[in-house]
This record gives C-alpha cells, sequence and structure tokens, in this order.
C-alpha cells in the first residue's frame, strides 16, 4: 500500500519531482533524433540541468502543441518547422527571444521574424531538391529542356525519367515560383498561373517521362527499383536508401529563364509559453541553434544547419544551402491554407485533363474569391440571447409547474437518495453530450476567419441553405453533398445487407468445412483499423500500379487503365467498395446470428412443400431474418452516413469534391479552408437535423424505438 | 395414393452406419408405423424418402418411380415435422395453402382447397390467426391439414403427437385413425411409442440399429414376434425372458397376463405387488434370483413375501445364440 501511496504522491506532484529537467518536443527520428539526443547530453552535462527530448509524431504534433501549451501541460522547449509561426503568435504559444541573426542565414532569421521581432531560434531548413540516380545521370541537368531530354532517354518500359508527387501543391510551386506567380497572388488566374499549370501538365503527362499520379510510397519504390533517374523531393527521401543517390539543384525553367525555386522551411527551436524553466530553455534553444550545437547537429544528424559559422565539405549540405538561395519561405500567412486547396483543385484537373490551364486558373480564382471572402458582418446578439434566455426560461416554467402539486414535492423528497444516485451520470452526460453538443451549436451562430470570432447569427445556415455561394448542382452546395451522401448511405446498406446475408446464408450450409475459420476470416476487415484498410484500397485502385486494375488487365488479357478517381461514378464505386468490404462483417455477424434462431425445420418443411432455393429465402428466411436486422440496418446507415474516414481517405473528395459527403466536406471547411469553424459547426448541425429526422422516421418505420 | 419401396437402403453419415440395408414394401393405401428405440434410424428413414437425407446406396421407389436422387419438391410427399414447422409470420391459411402457393395455383383454388380442409379437421375459425396465438393441438392440427392440402401420393409423419400431452394425443390417435380411413393414404408414421404403433398401424416396422427387426402387422408382432427384440419391445408390460428354465436349452418368453399364478412346477417369492385397479401386477422373483412380472385379475391373492407356484399359459421359445423365434 506504501508502494501505491508513493507512486501516487509522484504522479500528483510531477512538477516538484522534475524541477531540474527540461523537457524538448520533436518529431524527429533516425539521425536527427540521435543528434538531438547528443547535444542534449553536452548541454545537461555543461549546465547540470537535465534536457529530456520526447518524441511526438509528426502528424499530430501541431495539435498537440497548440492543446497542450495554453493548459500548462506542454514543453519547455518545442522543435517545429516555421509554417505554424503566425498561428502560435495568435494563440500566445510562443515566447518572444532575442536572437543573433547575423550567425544564420538571412532567410532562416526571416522565418523566425515578425513584427520586428524573433520568435525562436532558427536550427536548420528544408527544401526539395532534385535528386537522382548517378549510376545512369552523369551530369544533372541545368534546365527543365535538359532535365526532360535527360528523363526522355532514360524511359522506356518499366522506367521513367522523372517521378515526384506533380499533384501535390508543395511540389507544384517551384514551377509556379518560376513563372512569377505565388500561392499567395490575388489573381490566381494571371497568364503566369496557366503558364506553370501548363507546363506542370507537360512534366506529368504530355512528355509522358513520368508515371501516372505517382504518391510519396510509389516514387520511393520506384526509385528503389531502379525505375525512377530523377527523382524531386528533399532530404527525408535520402536516409536508408539502398541505391545510390546524389542530389543537385533544381534547374532553371528554361522557358522563362528563371529557376525553380521550392518552398523552404525552417526549423527552429521555440520556448513555449508556461515553460516551467524559462530561463533555461532559453539557454538551451539558444545553445542548440548555436555553433557548438549546430555542429554536432550537422556532424551526427546531417543536418543543413542554419549557422553561417558551421560549415561543411558534405556536397550534399552545399546542395541544400545552394538551393536555399534559389528558394522561398514557406508562407506562414493562415490564408495560405485555402488559396492552396484552390490551387491544388485547378492543378489536378489540368492533369487529369479535365480542363484547360486557362479555364482551371479562372476556376480556382473563383473558388479563392468565396473562400477568402471576408466574413459576414457580424449582427447584434442581443435578439439571439433574449430568444435563448425566453426559451429557457419557458422550459425551465414547463419543468418547474409541476412542482405546485404538493404530492410531487414531497415524491420527490422522500425519494431524494435516488437523485443523489443518478446525478454522477447525470453530470457525466452533460459534461461529455451535452456540454460539447450546446458548444458546437453555439459555434455554427459564429464566424472564424483569421483568428477573429464574430457573432454572425443564422447566416451560415442561410448561406448553406439559400445555396448562396454555388448553385445547387455545384458539388460545394449542400444540396449537392447531401444527395451524395443519401446516396452514399443507401447503396452501401443494400450492399451491406446483400453480401452479409448471403455470406451468412452460405456459412450456414451443412457441407462448409472449416466454418469458424471461415467465420473468423470473414470477420476480420472489421477488426482492421479502418484506415488502414481506406489506405491499402486508395493504394488498390492506383491508376498504374494498382492491384484492380492489374486484376481487370489479367481479365481481359491486356493493360487497363482506369483512372479510378477520375470520373464521380468510379470514385464514387472505389469508396463503395472500400466500405463495403469494411461493413459487410458485422451485417453477417448479425445474420448468422439471426439465422440461428431460425429453425431448420421451417426450411425443410419449405422445401418438402416444393420450394426452390429463392423461393425459400424470398417468403421463409427473409420474413424471418428482417426484423432482426432492422436495428442492424439502421445503425448502419447512421455510421456510413458520417463515415468520414473512407471518403477522406480513398477518393478524398476526388474528383473536384464531387464525392465528399457531409461530413468530409464540413472537415474541409474547417481545416482545409482558414479554419471557418463556424461555418463546418452550420454543416455539423445540418447532419445533426438529417440523422435526427431519419432516426425518428427510422423508428415509425420499424413500428418501434430502434435508434 | 402410392406405394413406398425401400431395396437395400443404406445411410452413412462419414463413419457411422446408420441404415443398414433396409428392405420394406409399403402397399397403397397403407398406415405402416416405424417404430424403435431412440437413435434406432427410424426418423432418418423418413427423411430419406422426404429427401431431406441423401441415400448413400440401394433404392427408394414411391409408386412406380426410383426417387432416390429426386428433390424433395418432386416427390409429390407431404410431411408433418414434430415441431409442427408452422412459418410463424404466416396465417393458418397462408400455412396451410403454401405448398399451393408454390406450385403457382390460382388463388381461388388455394382458397377452395384450403376452406375444404379447415372444414374437415374444424379450423375454419382458425384461419386467420399467427402460430404464436394457437394452443399446441391446434398447430398439430394446422401442421396436419397443411400436409392434407396437398393431396399427396404419400404422407410422412415424424412423431407428431410427441408434443401433445396424454389426454390430447389419445384423441389425435383416433382423429388420425379417422383421418386414414377418410383419405385412405399412404401414411409413413414415426414413433416411439408403441400404443402408438399397436393402435394406428395397418403393420408396423420394428427398427434396431438400422436394422429392420419386424414387419407386420400389430397382431403379428404381438402374437408371434420374430426375435426376443421386438418381443420385448412390443407390448406392456414387457414380455418376460427367461433363461436356464430347468429342462429348456431356448429363451423361454412369457407375456405377464399369460402367467398362472397358484399351480405348476416353477416356485417365486413375492416382491411387489402394483394395483391398476382392475388388474394387478405382480413383481415375482425366480428361486434363482429371476425377476419376472405376471398380470393378474385383481383383487391379487397374493401379498409381498409369499411364495407361489407359477405355470405358462402360452410360451414364446427363441433360439439362446441368434435371439430369434424358434
Amino acid at each position: 500500500m506504501r508502494g501505491v501511496g508513493a507512486l501516487l504522491f509522484a504522479w500528483l506532484l510531477p512538477a516538484a519531482a522534475q524541477a531540474e529537467e527540461l523537457t524538448v518536443w520533436h518529431a524527429y527520428s533516425g539521425a536527427e533524433e540521435d543528434a538531438l539526443q547528443e547535444a542534449a547530453r553536452t548541454w545537461s552535462e555543461a549546465n547540470g540541468v537535465t534536457v529530456r527530448p520526447v518524441f511526438t509524431p509528426f502528424g499530430a504534433f501541431d495539435s498537440k502543441i497548440e492543446t497542450a501549451v495554453p493548459r500548462g501541460n506542454g514543453p519547455d522547449v518545442f522543435i517545429a518547422a516555421h509554417g505554424n509561426l503566425g498561428n502560435w503568435r495568435q494563440m500566445g504559444i510562443v515566447e518572444e527571444v532575442e536572437v543573433d541573426l547575423a550567425a544564420h542565414c538571412e532567410v532562416c532569421g526571416e522565418a523566425v521574424s515578425a513584427d520586428g521581432k524573433s520568435w525562436g531560434y532558427p536550427l536548420a531548413y528544408k527544401s526539395l531538391l532534385l535528386l537522382y540516380d548517378p549510376g545512369v545521370v552523369d551530369r544533372p541537368p541545368e534546365t527543365t529542356d535538359e532535365l526532360i531530354a535527360q528523363a526522355h532517354a532514360l524511359t522506356g518500359g518499366d522506367r521513367y525519367g522523372l517521378a515526384f508527387q506533380i499533384a501535390e501543391p508543395y511540389y507544384y510551386v517551384p514551377w509556379l515560383h518560376a513563372f512569377g506567380g505565388s500561392i499567395l497572388d490575388d489573381d490566381v488566374s494571371s497568364p503566369a498561373h496557366a503558364q506553370a499549370l501548363a507546363f506542370a501538365y507537360r512534366l506529368g503527362v504530355g512528355e509522358g517521362i513520368m508515371p501516372a499520379q505517382p504518391t510519396g510510397e510509389l516514387v520511393g519504390q520506384l526509385y528503389e527499383d531502379g525505375n525512377a533517374a530523377f527523382v524531386i523531393s528533399g532530404p527525408w527521401f535520402i536516409p536508408d536508401r539502398k541505391r545510390a543517390i546524389a542530389a543537385a539543384p533544381l534547374p532553371v525553367v528554361s522557358e522563362t529563364g528563371q529557376p525553380a525555386k521550392p518552398y523552404l522551411t525552417v526549423e527552429a527551436a521555440f520556448v513555449a509559453d508556461q515553460a516551467k524553466e524559462p530561463e533555461h530553455a532559453r539557454a538551451f534553444a539558444a545553445w542548440l541553434a548555436g555553433p557548438e550545437g549546430a555542429e554536432i547537429r550537422q556532424r551526427v544528424g546531417k543536418q543543413a544547419v542554419s549557422a553561417v559559422e558551421v560549415t561543411s565539405d558534405d556536397p550534399l549540405l552545399a546542395v541544400m544551402r545552394e538551393q536555399a538561395e534559389r528558394s522561398v519561405l514557406y508562407p506562414t500567412d493562415p490564408a495560405a491554407g485555402s488559396a492552396t486547396e484552390a490551387q491544388a483543385r485547378a492543378l489536378r484537373r489540368v492533369l487529369r485533363g479535365a480542363a484547360t490551364p486557362e479555364g482551371a486558373a479562372a476556376e480556382a480564382q473563383a473558388y479563392r474569391e468565396v473562400f477568402q471572402r471576408p466574413p459576414p458582418p457580424s449582427v447584434s446578439p442581443t435578439p439571439y440571447l433574449a430568444t435563448m434566455v425566453l426559451v429557457l426560461l419557458g422550459g425551465l416554467a414547463w419543468a418547474v409547474a409541476p412542482l405546485r402539486e404538493e404530492a410531487l414535492r414531497k415524491q420527490i423528497w422522500e425519494e431524494r437518495f435516488s437523485y443523489l444516485w443518478v446525478a454522477p451520470a447525470a453530470v457525466a452526460l452533460l459534461a461529455v453530450v451535452v456540454a460539447p453538443f450546446v458548444t458546437g451549436a453555439a459555434v455554427s451562430l459564429f464566424a472564424h476567419q483569421g483568428g477573429e470570432w464574430s457573432f454572425v447569427g443564422m447566416r451560415h445556415f442561410l448561406d448553406i441553405l439559400l445555396a448562396r455561394d454555388w448553385p445547387v448542382s455545384s458539388p460545394m452546395s449542400f444540396f449537392y453533398t447531401l444527395a451524395v451522401t443519401v446516396l452514399w448511405t443507401v447503396t452501401n446498406v443494400l450492399a451491406h445487407v446483400g453480401l452479409g446475408v448471403a455470406l451468412a446464408l452460405v456459412l450456414r450450409e451443412p457441407w462448409i468445412r472449416m466454418r469458424p475459420l471461415f467465420r473468423a476470416a470473414l470477420i476480420l476487415p472489421w477488426a482492421i483499423p479502418n484506415y488502414i484498410t481506406a489506405l491499402i484500397f486508395k493504394g488498390l485502385f492506383h491508376v498504374q500500379y494498382g492491384a484492380v486494375n492489374a486484376l481487370l488487365g489479367a481479365l481481359v488479357g491486356g493493360t487497363v487503365h482506369i483512372d479510378w478517381f477520375g470520373s464521380f461514378a468510379l470514385a464514387f464505386c472505389a469508396n463503395l467498395t472500400t466500405n463495403t468490404w469494411l461493413g459487410f462483417p458485422f451485417m453477417m455477424v448479425v445474420a448468422l446470428g439471426a439465422l440461428q434462431s431460425i429453425p431448420r425445420d421451417l426450411e425443410e418443411a419449405a422445401m418438402v412443400d416444393g420450394a426452390g432455393w429463392w423461393f425459400r429465402f424470398r417468403h421463409v428466411v427473409w420474413p424471418l431474418l428482417a426484423p432482426a436486422l432492422l436495428p442492424a440496418v439502421l445503425l448502419g446507415s447512421v455510421w456510413t452516413f458520417n463515415m468520414f474516414n473512407v471518403v477522406y481517405l480513398v477518393s478524398g473528395g476526388e474528383p473536384d469534391g464531387s464525392t465528399e459527403i457531409l461530413i468530409s466536406e464540413a472537415y474541409r471547411w474547417a481545416f482545409d479552408r482558414e479554419n471557418r469553424y463556424g461555418y463546418a459547426a452550420a454543416y455539423a448541425v445540418l447532419i445533426f437535423g438529417v440523422l435526427l429526422i431519419w432516426s425518428r422516421s427510422a423508428n415509425r418505420l420499424a413500428g418501434k424505438r430502434v435508434l | 395414393m402410392a406405394t413406398v419401396g425401400f431395396q437395400a437402403l443404406h445411410k452413412r453419415y462419414g463413419d457411422t452406419h446408420v441404415l443398414k440395408g433396409i428392405e420394406a414394401q409399403v402397399e397403397d393405401g397403407e398406415y405402416v408405423v416405424l417404430v424403435g428405440p431412440s437413435g434406432c434410424g427410424k426418423s432418418t428413414l423418413l427423411r430419406c424418402v422426404a429427401g431431406l437425407e441423401e441415400i448413400s446406396e440401394g433404392q427408394l421407389t414411391i409408386g412406380d418411380r426410383v426417387v432416390n436422387s429426386l428433390a424433395p419438391a418432386e416427390r409429390d410427399v407431404a410431411m408433418v415435422f414434430q415441431s409442427y414447422a408452422l412459418y410463424p409470420h404466416m396465417t393458418v391459411a397462408e400455412n396451410m395453402g403454401f405448398a399451393l402457393r408454390v406450385a403457382g395455383r390460382p388463388r381461388e383454388e388455394i382458397q377452395a382447397r384450403v376452406a375444404e380442409v379447415a372444414r374437415m379437421l374444424e379450423l375454419e375459425p382458425l384461419l386467420e390467426r399467427l402460430p404464436a396465438q394457437m394452443s399446441g393441438g391446434q398447430r398439430q392440427r394446422v401442421a396436419m391439414g397443411r400436409a392434407i392440402v396437398r393431396q399427396p401420393a404419400v404422407f410422412l409423419f415424424d412423431e407428431p403427437l410427441s408434443n401433445l400431452d396424454a389426454s390430447l394425443r389419445t384423441h389425435m390417435r383416433v382423429e388420425l385413425k379417422r383421418l386414414h380411413q377418410r383419405l385412405g393414404a399412404t401414411i409413413l408414421h414415426v414413433t416411439h411409442d408403441q400404443v402408438e404403433a399397436l393402435t394406428l398401424a395397418d403393420r408396423i416396422l420394428v427398427l434396431n440399429q438400422g436394422i429392420v427387426q419386424q414387419f407386420g402387422s400389430p397382431r403379428e408382432l404381438y402374437d408371434t414376434p420374430a426375435n426376443t427384440f421386438v418381443a420385448t419391445f412390443i407390448g406392456s408390460p414387457s414380455m418376460n425372458m427367461l433363461r436356464g428354465l430347468p429342462g429348456e436349452e431356448a429363451i423361454v418368453g412369457v407375456r405377464p397376463h399369460d402367467v398362472v399364478l397358484g399351480s405348476g412346477e416353477i416356485s417365486a417369492t413375492v416382491d411387489v405387488v402394483e394395483s391398476l385397479g382392475a388388474e394387478a401386477l405382480v413383481h415375482l422373483q425366480l428361486t434363482d434370483g429371476t425377476p419376472m412380472v405376471a398380470q393378474v385379475p385383481e383383487p391379487a391373492s397374493v401379498k409381498p413375501g409369499d411364495a407361489v407356484n407359477l405355470a405358462f399359459a402360452k410360451v414364446h421359445r427363441f433360439d439362446p445364440s441368434t435371439e430369434r423365434r424358434l
């Protein structure tokens, strides 16, 4: 017991126990992590304060920082790219620091500066490079014409001259910059943008030197197999390659004579607000960024460090430095997100051949105008507050009115302990259900843009329901997405029930051997986390390397090049297939259980009565099965209606957002389009409304309460 | 109406040999009861006739057709299940008309036939009820009705009365007998209850361990049982089987009512006396300890502990090694 007590004590007082410790959050792995560990050890020994680096996965890093730091649970120092600095300053997550900017490369200093102040210690920089296989490339190209010519010479059979994720905005901007455009341009329909889009099409499709729709994994695989001579990627592509690899700066675009300029991200050590040891934190971060720390990071971690004093004769670091001089600092403007989405859409349309560069650029401009439109004018909250107060008072009066009855008051008093027992559950419900719901609903009455909240009342709902920004037939409109969502739900549930019941019927057959094995195998899709399944299916549907096209090709005896995400019908089918794979086991399990409760006698009686297989199923089995399946079907319909993962990860809304469902569209408004939380919350409230209506009518349909 | 013929019929489930060469010919319009202890294969034999079990070897004929490989639907048989197997989501009328609906008969014909059979079975007031809204006896009648509506060549009854209470069972036995007389149909009826067998059957087929022990009229089975199994299985209380009586090589079988108390050369002690009202069962012990039972008119003249002498009015003799009748 004393041991437990001591543990509890230590847990309750972590601050006391860790007084002389400095916590550093980072997302490094491999050599970079080793470098950080060594630097931390070195500094700890010299200063007598323990530095504890804590790895936090890259994907969750920003959100962890943004939730932990304001609540005082954050680290003392965190190491991150500068891209979110704008947000963090706004949220008060980072402390102002004093940095000798002259000791760092110019652009690195720029990355951590704002309003004439410094907000972090620059550590290292990264950008895209031209990587190549020195085994087949003698001399890296200086210009794009040379690159294309060399790539042509190296393309043939399964081999490609060039491979990179051309459809990703990050990989597209170097070309855009060379044509004189920028993601942040006010006019993204300018000739520069159209020319950049046309160039991207030429590089990705027109010249025939690149594989179709390359993803990050695919590019890595192609390079490893010797099937990609040139790759455009960052220094993170290099570690652990079995094939030799060399780097060069991105080439000059022959059309304009301007170099392709990638985004440069600068990693910096930031001192967190509410750091427990702010003095030590500053000292450590400054030292880590300074010559001693930089030397360790460069030697052990192979980092391109920002400290100008530290030099290296590593050719890769030289190339990175050269590229840094021909780069554009990654924008910290929050508006970059939605601007990027509009242009990414245009880029994908051009690459798919669905639009001309000029047309796509003009569309991008139109989207951009809606995405970046200033928030609606704020309105006075008084009428809303008054209504709310009235409703609350009315509700209270309605609830309290029966208390005028003496008998009821007495009864409540007599049962006061019952209320006490129910209280914890009621409080929990209030905290985890009612409070978030009310908050979410309240958020829908506010507009959030550029970090500013303003009260706009029902404006979001009016905009959405009156289809003010988009015609109803546009994939961006609520009603289009609602129709897709309903279609999505209906087709999925039909497929799940059909396949589930069919398999359950087969599994029940007496001639099936190894039944438990089949049963376990068929339930397996259910047991695998659905995002993993979704990512696998995304790969299976790849136009060039996907197993689905390979299988179809084998069936018809040729190569099949179906672009599964190139049209609504096909992309919808890909999503449907994935979700059916995920959804049928549940229906199968329910159907198996329900079938077991149907006596075999009944079917035998029908058999003797002369009924064939279908007649028996239709008139004997199904009528007895259906009532048992109904609750599962209704539950499944709600799950499917909100099946975010599959839609987001498989089609990702492609083509052009047409396969988005309401929940994924709400996500995009909240996180891809300048954090319009209010607008997204309005979507969420509408989703709730639709499901509420559905569950009411479903209960009526079932003749009982099932949802 | 049709005959049913079994020729060297075998049924195996993997290594388990359930039916071992069944040979029998059921005549047209005959009421045949298949009887035997649990696990003897009688239900399996019935399901083979229905087509619910595949025949492993041998031949099954209905009428002049070999039906081994025909589906149940093509055999023109109707079956009444022990559980009745009424479709729970259909009314009585729908249950009874189901087979005709499967056959695609016109609605009017179905209604007329259902109404006719319902009248015969006094089911008319129940036609719109669901199975769950009826008693066991009513459900049993509906199950019968469902079979009768079809006018099949052969009726198959799988323990149709075993889920009824005793008095209802007696009543339904009479109903079944009446029904058979009225329809003149070929009926195969499986039961483990020998009273049911004796009262209903034109002929009884006694099965044990997958082998036909005897196939004959109730009288034949009772009077001249073919072997010790039939002798003890048919008749209640069971026939006494005595081995090693003085001067007797064979097994001697004596029905309890053929035991005469008071005279004779065999001596025994009275163990227990059970009164059945008009008669009493006297449980005896021979001098060598062999138990036996005598059925005597009441009032019985003996009491427990009495020493009595016995004589047998009629004996059956069986070969001690083959247990066959001598």
